[in-house]
């Protein structure tokens, strides 16, 4: 089954098209990352994901409920939102009674201590207003995930957080990897890259991508090679005629860049060319590309 | 729900001090309106020396007359601000979008703020009300308690009124100003309307000069039956309809 299953869901403001026909699909019990640059749609997607904004159109499903039917599914999520705020007079452990109060908890007083100890906030008897904003975010995580709810739609869960509170958080909930999904929006890639079975890309508020990691590095890449040779500028006059070469370019001193259209065909001519041109080889690879070479070659060229 | 709901508000009104002011306003209005009843009258004769001004002697009946004003001016305003963000501010500063994605109905959330705020204001006034009494009587022996009560009575109807107004202010507004716009707009058009003398016995705004009529002269229960069930629809209509705003608005 789908934990997220989106038909044409499109949310306008005005004439603004914040998400625009999204038809997004995350399976159950995998990490997926919502990728997109500012503006693009993410936080507007959770919203609507929450029955927080109502869609222009099209439709959600969450843990095969249809979210426009009857808002019983939110007892099932985990939410952080992009700014955390809670009430202020409370401190952390009372404001995690009142949640654990409400979501229907029983005997939460352990569950709300081990919460306190995972985000590193149990020492802490201040009030919540007068915490700095990564506190906030890590009480946030700390609040989403107490009911252990079996989906958490997280809305850059790491944005405030020093690099240990960054490594930690991303741990957690690699943690969770096939016991719940979770649902993050970022707009650091590395977090993806380090935790992420699935990726969506979302740009001007269109899903330009939804995959798994492993489907995009195949189909993505594997289509640059690296060669260094002993004459490159002779090498790439030779090769700026060809029709499979798409885009080359000089690295150092002697490497080049090749982007192909075949890899394969690549792999067989390559060779033939350069022993009539009576080129040394000194270095052949594949790139491996990063996920920021795909998401910035998908941002900026539609897919 | 809905008590767990009014807990939360029970400890942020503790919390942050808002139980303190409003019982500290409902306590001190209630003892110094007796006081100035007594008083006042004294108080302005010992100013004016040179022109004797013939001022009435106090009666029992002044000390409600104060208690009704001070009710209906400053009691009541500080109660409109204190209650006028309760969903409202909730909205602005993020919490009410944490508490619906945890997937509380809204509706029963709105109603929990309206039912702590009408609870906590009817024992404020029960308070008030007695102490108000207890000091008039000891100033004023003759003092009856049957027409203290029932117009005390009364202002609780018109109170359930403003909280309710309030309330639908608060639901409707996404921020304390936009609230209080609403607020006072709606407030300000039915004292207009009660300028008119077919919409007057309808209109809740009646309630407190029928108080001040009984305060002068007698309770009279029967002519008043009128206004107060328009009142109480009035009010039934405000509440519903907010929450049902509330229920859909995007936040
Ligand atoms: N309430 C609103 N009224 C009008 N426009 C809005 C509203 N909310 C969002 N938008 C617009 O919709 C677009 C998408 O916004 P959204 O907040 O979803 O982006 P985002 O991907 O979360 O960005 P960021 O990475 O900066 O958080 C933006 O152009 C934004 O201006
Ligand atoms: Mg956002």
């Amino acid at each position: 089954m789908l934990a997220i299953k989106t038909e044409g869901l499109s949310k306008y403001f005005n004439n603004k098209k914040a998400v625009e026909d999204l038809n997004l699909q995350v399976p159950e019990g995998v990490i997926f990352g919502y990728l997109g640059p500012n503006g693009a749609g993410k936080t507007t997607t959770i919203r609507l994901l929450l029955s927080l904004a109502k869609p222009t159109k099209g439709r959600a499903y969450i843990l095969g409920e249809n979210i426009s039917k009857s808002r019983n599914y939110l007892k099932k999520i985990g939410f952080l939102p992009e700014v955390p705020s809670f009430y202020n007079f409370f401190t952390a452990k009372e404001f995690l009674n009142f949640i654990s109060d409400i979501s229907g908890m029983v005997k939460p007083n352990k569950k709300i201590e081990e919460m306190l100890q995972l985000v590193e906030l149990n020492k802490e008897k201040k009030r919540i207003g007068t915490y700095s904003r990564g506190m906030k975010q890590r009480l946030g995580i700390a609040q989403a995930i107490l009911s252990d709810p079996p989906l958490l739609i997280l809305d850059e869960p790491t944005s405030a957080l020093d690099p240990e509170g960054r490594k930690e958080t991303l741990d957690l909930i690699a943690s969770f990897k096939g016991q719940k999904t979770v649902f993050f929006s970022t707009h650091i890639l590395g977090d993806v890259e380090k935790i992420c079975d699935m990726v969506g890309i979302i740009k001007e508020g269109r899903l330009v991508l939804n995959d798994s990691i492993e489907n995009l590095k195949k189909s993505h890449s594997k289509r640059t090679l690296f060669i260094e040779v002993d004459k490159p500028k002779k090498l790439m006059e030779t090769l700026q005629y060809l029709n499979w070469v798409e885009e080359m370019s000089p690295v150092n001193k002697n490497g080049i860049i090749l982007q192909v259209k075949d890899l394969q065909f690549a792999q067989k001519s390559l060779p033939e060319i350069l022993s009539k041109e009576n080129i040394l080889l000194n270095k052949w690879e594949l790139k491996e590309p990063t996920l920021e070479d795909i998401f910035l070659e998908v941002v900026h060229n539609g897919n | 729900m809905v008590t767990k709901l009014m807990k939360k508000e029970w400890n942020e009104y503790l919390k942050t001090g808002k139980f303190y002011i409003l019982l500290f306003v409902f306590i001190f209005f209630a003892i110094l309106s007796p006081i100035t009843a007594k008083f006042m009258p004294e108080f302005i004769k010992s100013l004016s020396q040179e022109i004797t001004i013939t001022v009435p002697p106090p009666t029992w009946r002044d000390s409600f007359v104060q208690f009704s004003k001070n009710l209906n001016q400053i009691v009541f305003i500080v109660i409109v601000l204190v209650f006028l963000g309760s969903v409202a501010e909730e909205k602005n500063h993020g919490t009410a979008s944490l508490v619906a994605a945890k997937g509380i109905d809204r509706r029963k959330w709105v109603f929990s703020k309206f039912l702590f705020q009408i609870l906590f204001s009817l024992a404020m006034l029960t308070i008030a009300f007695f102490l108000c009494f207890y000091y008039a009587k000891l100033l004023f022996p003759e003092t009856q308690f049957y027409l203290a009560f029932s117009s005390t009575v009364l202002f609780a109807v018109y109170l359930f009124f403003i909280l309710t107004l309030t309330i639908f202010s608060s639901s409707i507004g996404n921020s304390m100003l936009q609230s209080a716009g609403i607020f006072f707009a709606i407030f300000i058009i039915l004292n207009i309307l009660n300028i008119i003398p077919q919409v007057n016995p309808y209109n809740p705004m009646t309630l407190p000069s029928i108080e001040n009529q009984w305060i002068a002269s007698k309770v009279a229960w029967g002519n008043t039956i009128k206004p107060i069930i328009s009142t109480v629809l009035l009010s039934l209509i405000l509440i519903f309809s907010g929450a049902a705003y509330f229920h859909k608005q995007e936040l």
